[in-house]
């Protein structure tokens, strides 16, 4: 029982990576109906921007005479990382996918995927080939739960995913941009006619994918402090299944979908072992969809590649 | 892919200016297929008797293997001499045999022509063999880029025919290759190798040449098959679930291989028996492009175009819709298949981590470089993504900025390919052009 | 015995009852009307003829034979051909292509042809072409066969639908509102072309149309459909004066 708990810890920490990067991707393919593959990428640049805000920091902290605790050091490099992040994405958006707006989406997703190599290799050759640690920035301490071991970072990384999530929905349903955005969902080519600039919309969709992936970055660099530059790929595939797992542009829908991958696959490597892990993640995944074709919160929608 | 060389060639001095290269171009359009094949088989031999020669004189360390992209790309200093060895070598011949003897050869196409369309297409072909033999027998690292260049090539059409032709979203193919070549492996291993893992050969290895075919074939029809698992759920429904499903299954089957002890997991498969010549690559190429280009320009295959255009219009026009996914779908995996079986009696070794995302990308990168819907596209796509991999190799990180800068100007500037949307006409190929 | 029958035609969309008890015969050479101010329905007879919607009640025979529980494709292939409102093109097929796919069902060389051409497959293409050339010839549109349809004009395009309906070989020909957006010329073109199908292959047709004169010149017999009802079913002339059809399209007139 302890173990499932346990199990049920990690798996919380490791689904909210999975959920915050498949928000990027929701977002996108719901507001723009495109595969942004460069996503997983774009989780990586924030980790390493994260990784570079949080170096700097410390080094100033230590520097300077006042002492700036740990966490008001991370809250920080969040922040930064989600805004220098978010500058990133608005680049993408503006050189990768703004001038292929009418063309095939699939051409565009091309695009994406070549963006995601020119970063990992952009990454590469400006960090160097050797793995980057992340500074720890707040003292880990553990806390004894009935025999689970639950760590602060833990609790902080769950906890944070989870604002980040709830003030999406919130920026989404309450705030004049928000609807706007929905409003694109519903309907991309009647929107620019309502007054809704498109390209603004397009810009801030990416925006705060990149934002949200970067502050998953962040927190994954705090629980697993070694980065390298391909780590964004495996991740960002994993949650662009996630994404469409949860249907077609539904918050809620990525958040599950993101929670659920992470609690497969550490629930899975606890009964299996553990190289049976994808082989099994994603035979469920293959069922769950041949049941729920559009995902758990999509609509049946018959768009198709734009040819 | 005979107009491949003549393109590259005419490319050279068209820097000067648009209405210098359309001089350059009418100038030299008077040459027929034949002529240009001629001018390579020339080419090469020259560059065969005398390649060690020139390149000593113009101070080339050894005969450049690639065009001479290496040595450019390694000492920027050789560029001249490598350029000079590349124009003198390659281009001089090849146009100089095409302009000059073009009338002959403009007439001897015609004769070949009327006596029958498909043994001039034939004889282009044998040619077309012949220089690429001549041209890969000069060292053992042309021999390899060249066939699995060829290998690409068959990878990339069939991605075409269901990301182009059909117009959905596959990201399989390297699960489809992945099971083409383990199947295809295992049949060879077992059946004429002494080895390790299977034990003795159940069969005499002299024999096992003239079964490769069959092993291929098995390897095709293992990927189809592992495609049927994900078309009948898919295709049931419409958008862009087959992007996702076919995700996942690619992931499947790398896991799945990954976990399979008795073709060696992770650490891969090898020591394939060397059934994978030249003549066997190219002589499935070219049954590949063949079948497929058959395929694609008949009713029946174009009601795949009709599928992706309109499904329900497809549907009232009596056009079988799901039986045209169907067959689109299994159609290309076959071949991804064989090409998979392929590739893994070139390299002698497969393992899972070959199967990856990384391939996937690569593999889609030379559909959509070359053009949808287009077998001109997608074996221009395949030949200069592999070339240019190859050719760019010195430049180590950068080739992968170049390569996907390239990629995404193309999309820019072309959303669908460079060649998309063009009927690959054969017979019209080898016409003499008077 | 009819050459199409239906009976009690009837499809529900949630709370919506979309057509309700829709009855039709028709005979081998009739030409019938449908009308009816917009969204009456029209278009959802022919998707439940067609076997793209399925209904809720009531059955459509073809020669006593019943659609249900076909797909759309096998219900085309054995006799109902249509073409569509707003037009269903595959835009990067030529003319010549677009005809030539709707003899599909006809295909007999298989894969094997398909892979491996032959002779049959030769054979059969080419009969395809020449019947297709015939199509397109009838409709005046042979010297545009090698044309991608979008560089067609729109009127072009409605007669290539004509022409791809017919290549289906059908027993009865739907067609939907055939001159939406035409100009006069336009619409003179394709009153000859359907005159001309309808005189030289004896096809029964059945027309959905908005322009009453258009209907009233063309049809033997014409329905009026209001929310899913035939209000109104005769020849033209009783039609024009019916006064539920008048105030169908012009409204109630109000009295004092």
């Amino acid at each position: 029982m302890t173990v499932f708990f346990q199990s049920l810890v990690n798996a919380l920490q490791w689904g909210s990576f999975y959920a915050l990067i498949a928000l990027g991707y929701s977002m996108v393919y719901g507001v723009l109906m495109l595969f942004n593959f460069a996503h997983g990428d774009v989780f990586m640049v924030g980790a390493y921007i994260s990784f570079i805000v949080a170096t700097a920091l410390t080094a100033l902290a230590a520097a300077g005479t006042i002492a700036i605790p740990g966490w008001v050091v991370l809250l920080l490099t969040i922040v930064c990382a989600m805004m220098l992040n978010a500058i990133v994405g608005i680049i993408i958006e503006r050189v990768g996918y703004r001038p292929l707006r009418e063309a095939p989406r699939a051409s565009a997703a091309i695009t994406g995927l070549m963006i995601g190599i020119i970063l990992e290799t952009g990454v590469l050759a400006i960090m160097g080939a050797q793995r980057a640690k992340f500074p720890s920035l707040i003292q880990s301490v553990t806390y004894d739960v009935g025999g689970v071991f639950i760590t602060n970072k833990k609790i902080m990384i769950v906890l944070v995913s989870i604002v980040l999530m709830l003030a999406l929905d919130q920026f989404v349903k309450k705030t004049k941009w928000g609807m706007a955005m929905r409003a694109m969902a519903f309907d991309y080519t009647v929107v620019p006619l309502m007054g809704v600039p498109a390209n603004v919309i397009a810009a801030l969709t990416f925006a705060i994918g990149s934002g949200l992936a970067a502050s998953a970055g962040c927190l994954f660099g705090v629980a697993y402090p070694v980065l390298d530059p391909y780590m964004g790929i495996v991740f960002g595939w994993k949650a662009f299944v996630a994404a469409i797992l949860g249907g077609r542009g539904s918050i809620l829908g990525a958040t599950l979908a993101g929670f659920l991958l992470g609690f497969i696959e550490i629930f899975v490597a606890l009964i299996f072992p553990s190289t049976m892990r994808d082989f099994i993640a994603y035979s469920i995944i293959l069922l769950i969809l041949t049941f729920r074709p559009h995902g758990f919160f999509g609509e049946p929608h018959s768009a198709r590649l734009r040819l | 892919m005979t107009n491949q060389q003549p393109e590259i060639q005419s490319n050279g001095p068209s820097k000067g200016g648009k209405g210098y290269f359309k001089a350059f171009r009418s100038y030299f359009s008077c040459v027929p297929m034949l002529g240009w094949l001629a001018g390579i088989i020339a080419a090469v031999l020259f560059e065969r008797f005398l390649g060690d020669q020139i390149s000593e004189l113009l101070g080339l360390p050894k005969i450049p293997v690639l065009f001479g992209c290496m040595i450019m790309l390694k000492d920027f200093s050789l560029i001249p001499s490598a350029l000079a060895f590349l124009v003198g070598v390659y281009f001089i011949p090849i146009l100089l045999v095409g302009r000059a003897l073009a009338p002959v050869f403009n007439g001897l196409a015609g004769m070949i022509y009327k006596i029958s369309p498909m043994f001039s297409v034939v004889l282009h072909l044998a040619l077309l063999y012949l220089a690429l033999h001549l041209w890969a027998d000069l060292s053992a690292y042309r021999l390899m880029t060249l066939k699995f260049t060829l290998v690409a090539v068959m990878l990339t059409l069939s991605l075409n025919v269901i990301n182009g032709y059909m117009g959905e979203f596959s990201c399989s193919h390297p699960g489809f290759m992945a099971l083409g070549a383990y199947a295809a492996s295992v049949f060879t291993l077992v059946l004429f190798t002494n080895d390790r893992f299977f034990g003795e050969a159940l069969l005499s290895p002299s024999m096992g040449v003239y079964f490769f075919p069959v092993a291929i074939i098995l390897g095709g029809f293992a990927a189809a098959l592992g495609a049927l698992v994900i078309a009948i759920p898919s295709f049931r429904t419409r958008g862009d679930y087959l992007a996702i499903i076919s995700l996942a299954f690619m992931f499947i089957v790398k896991s799945l291989i990954e976990n399979l002890e008795v073709v060696g997991g992770p650490r891969g498969l090898g020591s394939q028996p060397n059934y994978a010549s030249l003549p066997m690559v190219f002589g499935w190429t070219v049954l590949c492009i063949w079948v497929i280009n058959n395929f694609v320009r008949s009713t029946l295959g174009k009601a795949l175009n009709a599928v992706r255009d309109d499904e329900s219009a497809a549907d009232a026009m009596t056009v079988n819709t799901r039986r045209t996914k169907m067959v689109g779908f299994l159609f290309g995996a076959f071949w991804a298949g064989a090409a998979g079986g392929l590739f893994a009696h070139i390299l002698r070794y497969v393992n899972p981590a070959s199967f990856g995302l990384q391939r996937l990308a690569e593999i889609l990168a030379m559909v959509y470089f070359g053009g949808l819907n287009s077998v001109h596209g997608s074996i221009v796509g395949a030949v200069s993504i592999s070339l240019l991999g190859e050719a760019l190799r010195p430049l180590e990180l950068f080739k992968w900025i170049i390569i996907p800068l390239l990629l995404i100007l193309v999309m820019i500037f072309r959303p669908t390919g460079l060649i998309a949307f063009k009927e690959f006409n054969v017979k019209q190929l080898v016409r003499p052009r008077n | 015995m009819p050459l199409l029958e239906i009976k009690d035609l009837s499809i529900r969309f949630g709370g919506l009852q979309a057509v309700k008890n829709y009855n039709l015969t028709m005979n081998p050479g009739d030409i019938r009307g449908l009308i009816g101010p917009n969204g009456a329905g029209k278009t959802t007879v022919f998707n439940m003829m067609t076997g793209i919607l399925t209904p809720t009640e009531g059955q459509v025979l073809l020669n006593n034979w019943s659609i249900e529980g076909f797909q759309p494709y096998q219900i085309a292939a054995r006799g109902i051909g249509r073409t569509f409102q707003n037009l269903c093109l595959w835009r990067h097929m030529t003319v010549l292509e677009h005809v030539k796919m709707a003899c599909y069902s006809k295909i007999t060389y298989g894969l094997f042809g398909a892979f491996f051409g032959g002779a049959r497959r030769k054979r059969e293409e080419t009969q395809m072409t020449n019947k297709a050339m015939d199509l397109l010839a009838l409709v005046k549109l042979d010297q545009f066969a090698d044309q991608l349809v979008g560089n067609l004009p729109y009127g072009a395009q409605r007669r290539m639908e004509i022409a791809r309906a017919l290549a289906t070989d059908p027993k009865i020909l739907l067609l939907d509102e055939p001159t939406a957006g035409m100009n006069p010329e336009e619409l003179d073109q394709i009153m000859e072309i359907i005159r001309l199908v309808h005189g030289e292959y004896k096809m029964a047709i059945l027309l959905i149309e908005h322009r009453l004169k258009f209907v009233m010149e063309l049809c033997e017999r014409i329905q009026a459909l209001v929310f899913g009802e035939v209000i109104a079913e005769g020849e033209p002339e009783e039609i024009r004066n019916h006064p539920q059809v008048i105030e169908a399209y012009l409204g109630k007139e109000i009295e004092y």
